[in-house]
C-alpha cells in the first residue's frame, strides 16, 4: 500500500490535549495578579488595550509552540517499520519493526475522549526502554491504523509461522465477560481494606462531630492514599468488557480515561485467581496475570477480570490457557478456585495446622502435564496458574518452624509481574521430589 | 531414607572459607557503627547531660546479645552457601536457619554478573549473579576465587548459548 509510505501528522488538536495546562496555567497566572480589581475595572479603558494585547501575545506564543508541536509530529507506515518524529528543538525519531510488535493498546485520556481522539501505544518486542507511542488520531484513524498495522505484523509472522492468524478487527468478537457497574462497586466494597478504611472514615466523623477537631487533618493523608487506590481501583474495572480474539484476549476499561489492551495468549506467564473473604460468599472471583511488555506504566500484575463469577473465569482460562494438561479442565479449575484434593491436588498435612490456622486446609497444588497449579492464602484465598515452560526459577525453601514439622515451600519466580507459583507447607520430602521432578520438566524442550 | 531437601548439601561447590573473613569484616563494620550509636547516651551521661540511666545500658547490651548471636551462626551461614553446575541447570544453596535451594534453568538465564567489593578484592575473592526475566529468580554465588568466578562465568555463558530455549 503506497499511499501510506510517506509522512503524515497527527491531529491538530494533539498539542493542546497534551498542553492544556498551559493555557489553564497562564489564565490562572493572569487572574492571580488581578484580583484585587473587579471584572468591570479590567476590560475598561487603557486596560482594556493592555490586557488585549497581551492576551494575544501569549495566545500567539503558545499556538506557536503548539503549531511547531504538531508541525514536527509526523508518523510513518512502510511495510516493514513505523516510524515516529517529534520534538521541535530536541528531535527524537523512533521506529519499531511490525513484525516485532505485538500488540497496540488504544488509550484516550479524558479530554481526548472529548474530542474524539486516541493514543497508540506499541508494544515492541525487543524494546525493553521507552515505549513508541503516537498521539493523537482521531478514534477511527486510530483504530484503522491499529488493524492495518496488526494485519500487516500478522501477515509477516504468517510467513514464518503459518498458525498465526489476523486479529479480527473487534467486529462480533465473541464477548467473555462484562462487569456491570452495580457489580463492581459491590465488589470494592467488599474487600476488607474498604472496609477497614470506610469503618475507620465513620469512626473519624464520629470522632470529628464529638469535637476532636485536629483528627481530621492527622488523618487526611491516610484518606488521600486510600482514595487514590480505591480510584484506581474503580477505574480499572469501570465498563469493564473482555472479549476474544485470535491470538488471545481484548480489554478495555476506564472511567475519565478509556484504554484497550490486547493481550496475546502466548506472552501470559502466569495467571492468579484470587477470591477475597466476602467474596467467597457470592462466589466471585479476580483474575491477573503476569504478561512481558504491555504494561509499560506500572508494575502491577495485569487484571483481566476484575471480578466475575466461576463461568466468566473458565471462559478467560479457556482463552488464555487452553492446555491445562490435564483431562476434564472444568472440573479441575473448579477444584483448583475452591477447596479440595479431587483429581490428584496435593494438600499440606496436618503438621500444617499450627502454623496457618486458617489456611492449611485451603493450601495444596497440582502439576499437570503443562501447569502447575498452586493454592495459597488465608483471607484472601489465590489460586495461580504457571506454565512449566514459563518457569525462570524453582526455589525450595524451608524456615525454622517448618523444618520441625517436616514441612517446607516451593517457589515458582516467573516473568512480568509478581505472581508466583506457591507450594506452601507441603510435606518435605513432597515439596523435595516436586522440586527435583519440576527441575526435570522446566528443561523441556 | 527418601531426602527432604531436593539436593544433598555434599555435592554442592562450597563458598571458599576465606569468603568467612569477608563476612567477619563486614559484620564487624556494621555492628560496629551500631554499637557506636548505642553508646551516645552513655557518653551524653557521662558528660553530664542528663539521661535516664537505663537509657545508657540496655541498648548497648542488647546491639551487644544480637551481633554475638549473629557471629555465632556467621561460620554457619558461609559453610551453608554453594552452588551446583549440572546438565541443564545451576543450582544454588544458601541459609541455615532458612534453608533455601534455588534452580534455574542454563536457557532462562538472562545475563551473568562478576562484582567484587574492596574487602572481597582483599582476599581475592569475587561474588557472581545469574539474572533471569524473573525478579525472584536471581542466583547469587558468593565467596568465589577470582579466577573460579571468571571460568564459572565462562561456562554459564556458554551453557546459557546452548541451552537457549
Amino acid at each position: 500500500m503506497s499511499q501510506d509510505e510517506h509522512w503524515q501528522r497527527v491531529h491538530p488538536a494533539s498539542p493542546f490535549v497534551r498542553g492544556w495546562l498551559a493555557i489553564v496555567g497562564l489564565l490562572y497566572i493572569y487572574w492571580q495578579n488581578t484580583d484585587e480589581l473587579s471584572l468591570a475595572e479590567r476590560f475598561a479603558g487603557d486596560r482594556l488595550i493592555w490586557t488585549v494585547a497581551l492576551a494575544g501575545a501569549a495566545l500567539l506564543v503558545v499556538l506557536v509552540f503548539y503549531f511547531l508541536s504538531w508541525y514536527f509530529t509526523r508518523y510513518k507506515l512502510t511495510s516493514s517499520h513505523v516510524y515516529v518524529n517529534s520534538g521541535t528543538i530536541f528531535r527524537s525519531q523512533k521506529q519499531a519493526r511490525i513484525d516485532k510488535v505485538q500488540g497496540i493498546d488504544i488509550a484516550q485520556p479524558l479530554l481526548a475522549r472529548l474530542l474524539g481522539l486516541a493514543e497508540l501505544r506499541f508494544d515492541v518486542a525487543d524494546s525493553s526502554e521507552s515505549l513508541l507511542r503516537l498521539a493523537f488520531l482521531s478514534k477511527a484513524d486510530a483504530h484503522a491504523l491499529r488493524q492495518l498495522i496488526l494485519q500487516r505484523a500478522a501477515g509477516q509472522a504468517a510467513s514464518e509461522q503459518p498458525a498465526t492468524a489476523v486479529e479480527a478487527a473487534g467486529e462480533a468478537a465473541p464477548l467473555m465477560a462484562k462487569v456491570p457497574a452495580t457489580r463492581l462497586l459491590a465488589s470494592l466494597f467488599l474487600q476488607l481494606p474498604v472496609v477497614i478504611g470506610t469503618l475507620a472514615c465513620v469512626a473519624i466523623v464520629i470522632l470529628w462531630l464529638s469535637g476532636v477537631q485536629g483528627i481530621i487533618a492527622a488523618v487526611l493523608p491516610i484518606l488521600l492514599s486510600f482514595g487514590g487506590w480505591f480510584y484506581k481501583q474503580l477505574n480499572q474495572g469501570w465498563n469493564y468488557t473482555a472479549s476474544a480474539s485470535d491470538t488471545g484476549m481484548r480489554i478495555s476499561y476506564g472511567l475519565a480515561d478509556t484504554r484497550q489492551h490486547s493481550i496475546p495468549a502466548g506472552r501470559v506467564q502466569a495467571i492468579s485467581v484470587t477470591a477475597p473473604l466476602l467474596w467467597r460468599l457470592l462466589g466471585w472471583y479476580k483474575v491477573e496475570v503476569n504478561v512481558l511488555g504491555t504494561k509499560s506504566d506500572d508494575l502491577d500484575n495485569l487484571q483481566v477480570l476484575p471480578v466475575g463469577d466461576f463461568e466468566s473465569v473458565a471462559r478467560i482460562m479457556g482463552i488464555l490457557l487452553p492446555d491445562l494438561g490435564i483431562g476434564n479442565q472444568r472440573e479441575v479449575l473448579s477444584t483448583a478456585v475452591s477447596t479440595g484434593y479431587e483429581h490428584g491436588f496435593t494438600g499440606s498435612p496436618s503438621r500444617a495446622r499450627a502454623l496457618s490456622p486458617g489456611a492449611w486446609k485451603h493450601q495444596g497444588f497440582l502439576a499437570t502435564g503443562t501447569t502447575v497449579i498452586s493454592r495459597y492464602g488465608w483471607l484472601a484465598r489465590t489460586a495461580s496458574f504457571v506454565l512449566h515452560a514459563r518457569v525462570q526459577g524453582t526455589e525450595f525453601r524451608q524456615g525454622p518452624w517448618e523444618q520441625k514439622r517436616q514441612l517446607a515451600g516451593v517457589r515458582l519466580y516467573c516473568a512480568g509481574g509478581n505472581i508466583i507459583g506457591y507450594l506452601h507447607q507441603v510435606d518435605a520430602q513432597v515439596a523435595a521430589e516436586f522440586t527435583l521432578a519440576q527441575a526435570a520438566r522446566q528443561v523441556e524442550r | 531414607m527418601t531426602p527432604t531437601i531436593p539436593w544433598s548439601p555434599n555435592s554442592f561447590t562450597p563458598a571458599d572459607p576465606a569468603y568467612f573473613k569477608v563476612k567477619l569484616t563486614t559484620w564487624a563494620v556494621a555492628w560496629g557503627l551500631v554499637l557506636l550509636a548505642s553508646l551516645v547516651p552513655g557518653v551524653l551521661l557521662a558528660t553530664g547531660v542528663k539521661v535516664a540511666p537505663w537509657l545508657a545500658i540496655i541498648p548497648a547490651a542488647l546491639v551487644l546479645v544480637i551481633a554475638l548471636l549473629v557471629l555465632r551462626i556467621l561460620r554457619r551461614q558461609v559453610q551453608a552457601l554453594g552452588y551446583l553446575e549440572r546438565e541443564e541447570d545451576f543450582v544454588v544453596r544458601s541459609g541455615v536457619m532458612w534453608r533455601k535451594q534455588l534452580v534455574i534453568p542454563y536457557g532462562r538465564m538472562q545475563y551473568v554478573e562478576v562484582n567484587s567489593g574492596p574487602v572481597e578484592r582483599r582476599y581475592g575473592l569475587c561474588q557472581l549473579t545469574l539474572n533471569t526475566a524473573g525478579a525472584g529468580a536471581t542466583a547469587h554465588v558468593y565467596g568465589l576465587p577470582e579466577a573460579q568466578g571468571q571460568a564459572l562465568r565462562e561456562r554459564l555463558v556458554a551453557a546459557g548459548e546452548e541451552k537457549m530455549l
